[in-house]
């Protein structure tokens, strides 16, 4: 008799490898990311290396170019600040995006109806508060279900996202429309416009700080290590005396008010009014930011500046070599399948059947 | 293990429709490329023939020309100038920005054709304005037109511009094909005097939606005078189903008539469906709807491009507020469907377009409406103090209420009697 239950190929976990056999797989699915690129490129008839040197060019190669860039990895560096903690203590919260329109939505209301009232640096001060309560009572919705009822976080804060977007679509056509019929809210006064620090707006120094202290809040704080004893075990965080329920809203609250921080940065500093896309899928792409840094903050920086980087360079590619705009997403598709595969074929090595060959690589 | 198995294969087979995503794109290049500028990679700028002049212009877009509707009438537009104007000897590069959204990455669009090397940059959709008025200032040397906006005439800015095309005249003419229709129907007897009724599906109750519809209604009106019409406001300036929704409501509500203000050609297929009439906008639909569809309008942007881009080349100002119509061509009809319109119709068009574009005629002349039962005397055209409601320039005079007179976005936004607005939360 033969075996009849071995698959094809099985998987198995991995040991842990040495260091220098991580960043040689990471490295190789890097190549293999700007391979397949090229050969996207190839069949769109375009030369792979002017491409990619108008991606580079394009969002690195002058001052203006560079701060379009930075301005791209500004709400996506915030946002995964944000989501870290909640991934950290595996509470799956993909409601970032209506965390930060919640936010935005109540710097907004300051912005617009507050601004003939409040000097300039206190309205900025009292929006950004009001983005981050906003922001943070948003995910302290799901999460309070969460705690009490054990509902499911991920359908819970992806529905809220809905939700607060539909809120805005309303203010949009009705008590904060601008010109009657537009569903365009007015342009915020000057005063609530966050000031530029070297020709970007400032909120690249509050999510830089924001890494900061994010990296020392996970790895040194109490309260830290208290997400990181309930992401491995919850059971060994209750029998540990932690109060996992309030442990779960607080950390949720901290996650939206990042969040809805971020609205406030993007409504104020980029946008200067609020619509409806005001998180344009930041919240999702954090997400995957956040897992491609595993949870690191300083290495969401480069992350989203890689990702940045490949956004504002395929728009000159557009702009400069007529390819169509959604090779930004297609590229950036390409990276970050790449970069996500590898992490899987570090942790796991497939088995085929038959001989006890293993496949490596990316 | 099978799932995983499965997932792997998946993600495998993603890998290869990416590749073949590419492959798709790339048969829809070349339609994006600029056409005509000889070098065929069209990376190459300023290298072409020494006696032609060249001028680079930019151009973002809301959409693209797969909405058969609002980009796709300025990408028409932007060919036809470049083949009128290369008559000329003026040599057009575009550099064409494609499904920009009405937020912070039209700014960055704004920017990026401004460094690279645009000496014109053509914003086509109402919401841009105000992204593009915070590039502007950082680039006096380079001109910014927001079409179909109207900030230009007290944005304190020199190279910032507006422009729109008188759309109400050819929203009238459509309207005089359709009540010529509906009053053929009445003489046949085949419907009644008061079941002539037309059925609007609006985009949003903004001004310029009005100012169209009303002028339909009179267009109608002055040769079918029992018509009625309703209208229904979808809530969305591209919303194929919602629209289709739309006027299947209207044509169970009695209407035999359908128009639209809106991006899609839904309307257009559920009149026939339905057995209804419809007119058209931005675009020709009698080859979707051939049993139903009468006629279209839609402006001709070629005319104000060639205009700009000229003035562009010879260094020479432009105006800052631009709106034409019949009189230079800027709002054409669309071909006329003789197979189901009324006897007679091309000749009556003619001469109504005729008396359009000497004047002799005033599509908004206030002795043909009433608002609330009463003739309209005085109605303010301009918003001043950014309230949203306008505070200046009376528009009503010489017995007519001029639209598009003070600034080329339109403000007509009158409720006047004959039209029932269905719905006015958007």
């Amino acid at each position: 008799m033969h075996e009849v239950k071995t698959p094809l190929i099985r998987l198995a976990k991995r040991d842990a490898m040495p260091a220098w056999q991580v960043w040689c797989i990471r490295g190789s699915s890097f190549i293999a990311a700007i391979l397949l690129g090229a050969l996207i490129f190839l069949v769109l008839g375009n030369n792979p290396i002017s491409a990619y040197g108008t991606i580079l060019s394009g969002s690195l190669g002058k001052s203006t170019a560079i701060r379009q860039t930075v301005k791209i990895a500004i709400p996506l560096l915030g946002t995964a600040l944000a989501i870290a903690p909640c991934f950290k203590m595996r509470f799956w919260n993909i409601g970032a995006e209506g965390q930060i329109t919640a936010g935005a939505v109540a710097a907004s209301y300051f912005a617009l109806f507050w601004a003939d009232r409040l000097p300039g640096p206190a309205l900025i001060l009292v929006m950004a508060a009001a983005g981050a309560v906003a922001g943070g009572i948003w995910a302290l919705v799901p999460a309070f279900f969460k705690a009490k009822w054990g509902t499911n976080e991920t359908l819970f804060t992806l529905m809220m996202n809905y939700i607060i977007i539909g809120v805005v679509r309303w203010l949009q056509g009705g008590p904060w429309e601008g010109r009657p019929g537009s569903q365009i809210i007015p342009q915020f006064d000057s005063k609530a416009v966050l000031p530029k620090v070297l020709g970007v707006h400032c909120g690249w120094i509050i999510v830089l700080v924001l890494t900061v202290v994010m990296f020392i809040y996970m790895k040194y704080t109490k309260q830290g290590y208290e997400i990181a004893v309930i992401g491995e075990s919850e059971n060994t965080a209750r029998y540990a005396g932690m109060n996992v329920g309030a442990i779960i809203m607080r950390t949720m609250f901290l996650s939206g008010a990042i969040s809805g921080l971020v609205g406030f940065i993007v409504a104020s500093g980029a946008n200067n009014t609020l619509y409806d896309g005001v998180a344009a899928g930041v919240g999702f792409t954090a997400i995957t930011v956040a897992w491609l840094a595993q949870l690191n903050p300083f290495a969401m920086i480069g992350i989203s500046a890689l990702l940045a980087v490949l956004e504002k360079g395929a728009d000159t590619l557009q702009t400069r070599m007529n390819v169509p705009a959604s090779i930004s997403d297609i590229i950036t598709g390409i990276f970050l399948f790449c970069m996500l595969g590898c992490e899987f074929f570090i942790n796991y090595r497939l088995i085929l059947r038959g001989g006890h060959k293993e496949v490596t690589g990316a | 293990m099978k799932k995983r198995l499965l997932a792997l294969l998946l993600a495998c087979s993603m890998v290869f429709a990416l590749a073949a995503c590419g492959g798709n794109g790339q048969s829809g290049t070349p339609e994006t490329t600029a056409p005509e500028t000889g070098a065929p990679e069209t990376t190459a700028p300023e290298t072409g023939a020494p006696e032609a002049k060249t001028v680079k212009v930019g151009l973002i877009c809301i959409g693209d020309e797969n909405d058969q509707g609002y980009t796709y009438n300025f990408i028409r537009g932007k060919e036809a100038v470049t083949e009128t104007l290369a008559a000329k000897g003026i040599n057009v590069e575009w550099v064409v920005k494609y499904n920009i959204g009405e937020d912070s990455s039209c700014e960055d669009a704004n920017i990026e054709l401004a460094e690279e090397g645009c000496q014109l940059i053509i914003n086509n959709s109402y919401g841009f304005e105000p992204f593009m008025l915070k590039v502007a200032p950082d680039y006096p040397e380079i001109e910014f037109i927001s079409c179909t906006n109207q900030a230009s005439w007290n944005d304190g800015l020199d190279n910032t511009h507006n422009a729109f095309a008188n759309i109400y005249e050819g929203r009238y003419l459509a309207g005089v094909a359709a009540g010529m229709k509906m009053q053929e129907l009445i003489d046949n007897g085949d419907i009644t005097a008061d079941q002539a009724v037309i059925g609007y599906v609006g985009a949003y109750s903004f001004a310029e939606v009005i100012s169209g519809f009303t002028a339909y209604y009179l267009g109608a009106k002055s040769v079918c005078p029992s018509v009625s019409m309703k209208v229904q406001f979808v809530g969305s300036w591209s919303d194929a189903t919602a629209e289709g929704n739309a006027a299947d409501a209207l044509c169970d509500l009695g209407c035999i008539m359908i128009s639209q203000h809106s991006d899609n050609t839904t309307p257009a297929t559920t009149a026939q469906s339905k057995g209804a009439f419809h007119t058209g906008y931005n675009n020709d639909m009698i080859g979707v709807a051939p049993e139903a569809s009468i006629i279209g309008t839609r402006i001709d942007w070629s005319v104000y491009f060639e205009y700009a881009i000229e003035a562009v080349v010879n260094g020479e100002s432009f105006d800052q507020d631009w709106c034409h119509g019949m009189d230079e061509g800027a709002v054409v009809m669309t071909p006329l469907n003789e197979d189901i319109a009324a006897a007679g119709t091309a000749e009556k068009l003619a001469e109504v377009e005729e008396a359009i574009r000497t004047g002799a005629l005033q599509v908004f002349d206030t002795a043909t409406f009433t608002v609330g039962g009463e003739e309209v005397t005085a109605s303010f055209a301009l918003d001043t103090d950014g309230d949203f409601t306008p505070d200046s320039e009376e528009a009503v005079f010489d017995g007519a209420y001029h639209e598009s007179y003070f600034q080329s976005a339109p403000y007509f936004a009158l409720q006047i009697d004959g039209i029932e607005w269905l719905n006015s939360a958007f």
